[in-house]
């Protein structure tokens, strides 16, 4: 009886020897004024590290730069900090995580988070703290829906906005049937949803859906069907991302399914998937994006002063987070404070232009931004001019039509 | 008896090392950032819920995740859609998990070693794409949002607090396993894992025995895994993914396998080191991780509870042997 | 149908190389090397470095690639590895899943998590006319090469002396040893060999699958669920079972999609359930 008592002290005293990290002091702490923080958290070591983590870090403190310089001495302070810290893709460290900046490092706004399960912890989290949550990286749309609180808001893009646009206006160029395949895991199933629904009411059909395991690397038996299908699908829609969407491309183009009739659309694509692939094997896929670095004279700029500092051409998340800390800064610039419900007035039906988001609204009822969005084409290897220019922009969707016409009835701010 | 020779050699002070021992448990949310002090609370009760298995009956389970995302999932549906006190959605939470490792333990059980390992692998990897798949109960990848956290009206979402609500059941678990360890009972696990046969020859029904282990086990970590997820207010399929089963195993073999308290520190470290890494601005999360499996299965396989009871033995006796066997072979006394 | 019945055999093509590699170092050494699917993706990084910055093509990395990781696998072998296998297996079980770890992270660290450009190699790029239909011809080669490297090993593990050393020592160890048989020098060269199968199996994924530093652990764990099918430490269990998981998962994702991922599980716990060692097993592994 009496050893396993010693045992015991000793195991918790460990315990208490390991537990010497973080240094004395209760919950909750307060939030200093004379300095805005910034926190960028995302996934800076897993599967999204290279589309968003650290060189959005990198992109946020561009923008506080760019602040500072264009207000000078009449900004509200020039003490402004960049924390940033990897959620390793797991909601639990993103939650713990997402608390600790909020409490300990007296971050007044947390930025990014990708994976939905994540986003929605840290949601939750910054409805409780009331603190600005502007979340960039998730594609879920109950993030302005079921899941909105009055602190969060969601920028850039989400599955809406992807459906809706490459699923409409691939249809009425022509591809009139449709073949979706999708990762089974909620975005695919999200994304299969709208995508659906955006082809039939653009007056396309939907031959087929199929899920697929999740990770996979044997397309296949999908490929093999495809074209077989009745009536034979025009376009072969896939919800996939990542290494997912790599393995399925390169099966695509060994089956030669684009000499067959069936040709590919992409429900999530990003500039680095496409420099994984290389031009020719996507040539001719089209997708949308929420902005493009060669989109014009002002992104371009840009991305070259992007380049200087990260090395590599920025993808659209590190342009959303730019864009997303600069808007909020401007914000407390223009309210004068720092105090979240003073910040969540100012950012509620504000208007702009910027870097990357082009004729923008951020929409009271739900906190979505509204901005304009791009159908890209990628291009043959022999019309790409620089490394990186992968895409031709063949249409801008205007912000009205790009997303949710009317804010999602289950969100109550 | 290595641990009864060290309680002699220490037994005076056994209550004060109780007493320091809860002392720290008690003092934990002081030190450190109170739901990262959770976390450790949650997992350290897994692992010893692990070691139960592992070190006490040489069965490695590499799909407790099932038990404790199961219970997750189970005590965050009870706690949204019952409104019943938080604590009644734990107790149901591991009272479920118990009941998943029924059938999956009556299955399992009659494997040993890599195959059991494996087999447990596969049954959790079911629950997994089955919770991955029940999107309208679950959540899906989206994970099951928005548990509350109050105990009879009162709010306990500050962390600072829950930590408090929490560590009851932590205790308690930690005590029943210390409890069957200690018992006739656990004395036979023990045999089992040390000679099957000869266990089975004195007459004990070796895979029932096995199985109540199996199922004790899994509603020990549903007990954790539910407060885990009342305490973040939600459940995710990050849970009954197999890498959470490879964490507490993880945690288990740093502390030391067959010590059930060294599980506890091993969790201790591994969340810290989490907590550690996800500003340390270091990306290769990965490194830091497989250097310490690799350290530790070269120089420390004690782990370090072991490790730290092993030196105090040899210092209490003079070194009898260089002895580098892993798992403590204890001398088992005979059942009553 | 039998098109798709085709491609679920080059799936499992994948899987017979890899569970071979497995089952080999599984039967000589009792270890299960959880850095295997490491080692797939490093063939496959091989591929793509070799072309990337030396410029050598496809051809030479399938033909240099194994043998080099395979020497990696010896020095393995010799430094770490040995020194755990008389201890519980579970050693080298968490050694090896440390060491996958540090493997995948550390081409993380180089190359980023993005996946890396590997074109087909030209002479394969078109498509072959099987009589019934036609076939990308790359998958053909892939289908053909696998089978024919599984027949190679077991040829050599049945016909030659030293196979039938290394094939009893993997199938009956104790009995081996006891006839006096010294199963010790063959144990290093196995291990490396075994790797060597994963670096080839990667190197012949890299032309058609996502090149990246995940590619493996994403495999690992189904390439697992297909030894234990076949039989630990069975050689032929093991491949055929590698083809039939391939055949299987194929047909799945034909008619029943959303299970499909959960099929090779409920298959392999049905397997244990029904004969404890799998289908080839020995039947001393159940105790």
């Amino acid at each position: 009886m009496r050893n396993m008592r010693w045992s015991g002290g000793l195991a918790v005293a460990g315990l208490l020897l390991a537990g010497c990290g973080g240094g004395p002091g209760g919950g909750g702490g307060k939030i200093s004024n004379d300095k805005i923080v910034l926190a960028v958290l995302n996934d800076q070591s897993g599967i999204y590290a290279d589309t968003s983590g650290r060189r959005s870090v990198e992109a946020v403190k561009m923008a506080v730069a760019d602040f500072k310089a264009k207000y000078g001495d009449k900004a509200v302070t020039d003490k402004i900090e960049v924390l940033s810290a990897d959620h390793q893709n797991k909601p639990e460290i993103a939650n713990s995580k997402a608390q600790e900046l909020y409490d300990r490092q007296h971050a007044d706004v947390i930025l990014d988070v990708p994976t939905s399960s994540a986003a929605f912890a840290v949601a939750t989290t910054a409805k409780n703290k009331k603190k600005v949550f502007i979340d960039v990286g998730a594609a879920s749309t109950e993030l302005e829906g079921k899941q909105c609180n009055k602190y969060t808001f969601h920028y850039g893009y989400n599955s809406y906005m992807l459906a809706h646009s490459t699923g409409a206006e691939v249809t009425k160029d022509g591809g009139k049937s449709w073949y979706i395949v999708y990762p089974d895991y909620a975005f695919g199933q999200d994304m299969q949803k709208t995508f659906s629904t955006a082809i039939k009411e653009a007056g396309g059909t939907v031959v087929k859906t199929d899920p697929t395991p999740f990770p996979n690397d044997n397309f296949s038996t999908f490929l093999l069907k495809a074209p077989g299908l009745n009536p034979k699908p025009k376009v072969l829609g896939t919800m996939h991302a990542g290494g997912d969407l790599v393995n399925l491309v390169k099966q695509y183009n060994e089956y030669k399914l684009r000499d067959k009739g069936v040709d590919l659309a992409v429900g999530l694509l990003v500039i680095s998937d496409i420099h994984s692939l290389g031009p020719d094997a996507l040539a001719g896929t089209r997708y949308t994006d929420m902005w493009y670095w060669n989109l014009d004279g002002t992104a371009r700029t840009w991305a070259d002063k992007f380049q200087a500092k990260a090395g590599v051409r920025p993808t659209s998340n590190m342009a959303g987070n730019y864009s997303a800390a600069l808007q909020y800064l401007e914000a407390v610039q223009r309210g004068g404070s720092d105090k979240s419900d003073e910040v969540v007035k100012q950012l509620e039906g504000h208007k702009f232009d910027d870097v990357f988001a082009r004729h923008a609204t951020i929409r009271a009822k739900d906190h979505l931004l509204l901005h304009d969005a791009y159908l890209g084409q990628v291009k043959p290897a022999s019309e790409v001019k620089e490394p990186w220019d992968y895409v031709k922009v063949l249409k801008t969707i205007p912000a009205a039509e790009a997303f949710q016409p009317q804010p999602d009835p289950s969100c109550s701010l | 008896m290595i641990l009864s020779r060290l309680a002699r050699s220490g037994g005076r002070s056994g209550p004060l090392l109780l007493a320091i021992g809860l002392v720290a448990a008690l003092a934990l949310p002081w030190m450190i950032y109170p739901p990262v002090a959770l976390d450790i609370a949650c997992w350290a009760l897994f692992a010893a819920a692990v070691d139960l298995l592992l070190g006490f009956t040489g069965l490695l389970s590499f799909g407790h995740a099932a038990f404790w995302g199961g219970s997750a999932y189970c005590t965050g549906l009870i706690a949204l859609h019952s409104g019943l006190p938080f604590p009644v959605a734990i107790v149901g939470g591991a009272a479920f998990a118990a009941l998943l490792a029924v059938p999956i333990g009556y299955l399992s059980v009659r494997l040993t070693g890599i195959y059991f390992a494996m087999v447990t692998l596969a049954f959790a990897q079911m629950v997994y794409f089955i919770a991955n798949q029940w999107r309208d109960v679950t959540g899906g990848e989206n994970g099951l949002q928005g548990i509350p956290r109050e105990l009879f009206g009162v709010d306990l979402s500050e962390p600072f607090y829950f930590y408090y609500a929490g560590l009851p059941f932590v205790l308690a678990g930690l005590f029943a396993a210390w409890r069957i360890v200690r018992s006739p009972f656990g004395r036979v696990l023990v045999s089992i894992r040390d000679n099957p046969a000869r266990t089975r020859a004195l007459g004990y029904p070796v895979d029932r025995y096995k199985l109540l282990a199996f199922v004790l086990s899994a509603g020990l970590s549903g007990l954790a895994g539910g407060l885990f997820a009342i305490g973040h207010g939600f459940a995710s399929l990050e849970g009954v993914y197999w890498t959470t089963s490879g964490q507490a195993v993880m945690m288990v073999i740093l502390g030391g396998i067959g010590t059930l308290w060294g599980g506890t520190i091993g969790a201790a470290l591994v969340v810290q080191l989490q907590d550690y890494l996800a500003t340390a601005g270091f990306q290769e999360t990965g490194i830091v991780t497989g250097l310490i499996f690799i350290v530790i299965v070269l120089l420390f396989r004690r782990g370090i509870w072991g490790t730290a009871r092993h030196l105090l033995d040899v210092r209490g006796r003079a070194a009898s042997s260089g002895d580098t066997a892993p798992e403590p072979k204890e001398a088992v006394d005979t059942p009553a | 149908m039998l098109q798709q019945a085709f491609n679920g055999l080059v799936g499992g093509a994948f899987y017979a190389l890899l569970a071979l590699g497995l089952a080999v170092i599984f039967g000589m050494l009792g270890v299960v090397n959880l850095s295997h699917g490491a080692f797939y993706m490093l063939g496959a990084f091989g591929a793509f470095i070799a072309l990337d910055s030396f410029g050598l093509n496809f051809w030479l990395s399938l033909v240099l690639v194994p043998p080099l990781l395979g020497l990696a696998g010896v020095v393995l072998e010799r430094l770490f590895v040995r020194r755990l296998t008389p201890l519980d297996p579970l050693y080298n079980f968490l050694f090896t899943f440390g060491l996958a770890l540090i493997l995948q992270d550390l081409v993380k660290r180089q190359y980023g998590v993005n996946s890396q450009q590997y074109p087909r190699p030209s002479q394969l790029d078109g498509t072959v006319d099987l009589g019934l239909f036609t076939y990308p011809a790359y998958q053909v080669f892939v289908l053909g090469v696998s089978a024919l490297t599984c027949l190679a090993v077991w040829l050599v593990l049945t016909r030659s002396r030293v196979g039938m050393i290394v094939r009893a020592a993997t199938e009956r160890p104790e009995l081996t040893r006891a006839l006096g048989i010294d199963v010790g020098r063959w144990v290093t060269p196995v291990f490396g060999f075994g790797i060597a199968l994963a670096a080839f199996a990667g190197v012949l994924a890299a032309p058609m699958r996502a090149v990246n530093p995940l590619m493996g652990s994403d495999l690992i764990i189904t390439v697992f669920a297909v030894v234990v099918i076949g039989g630990l430490g069975s050689v032929f269990g093991s491949v055929a079972a590698g083809f039939a998981v391939g055949l299987v998962s194929a047909l799945g994702n034909l008619y029943i999609p959303s299970l499909s991922q959960t099929l090779v599980f409920i298959l392999m716990a049905a397997v244990l359930l029904w004969r404890p060692a799998g289908l080839f097993g020995r039947e001393e592994a159940f105790r």
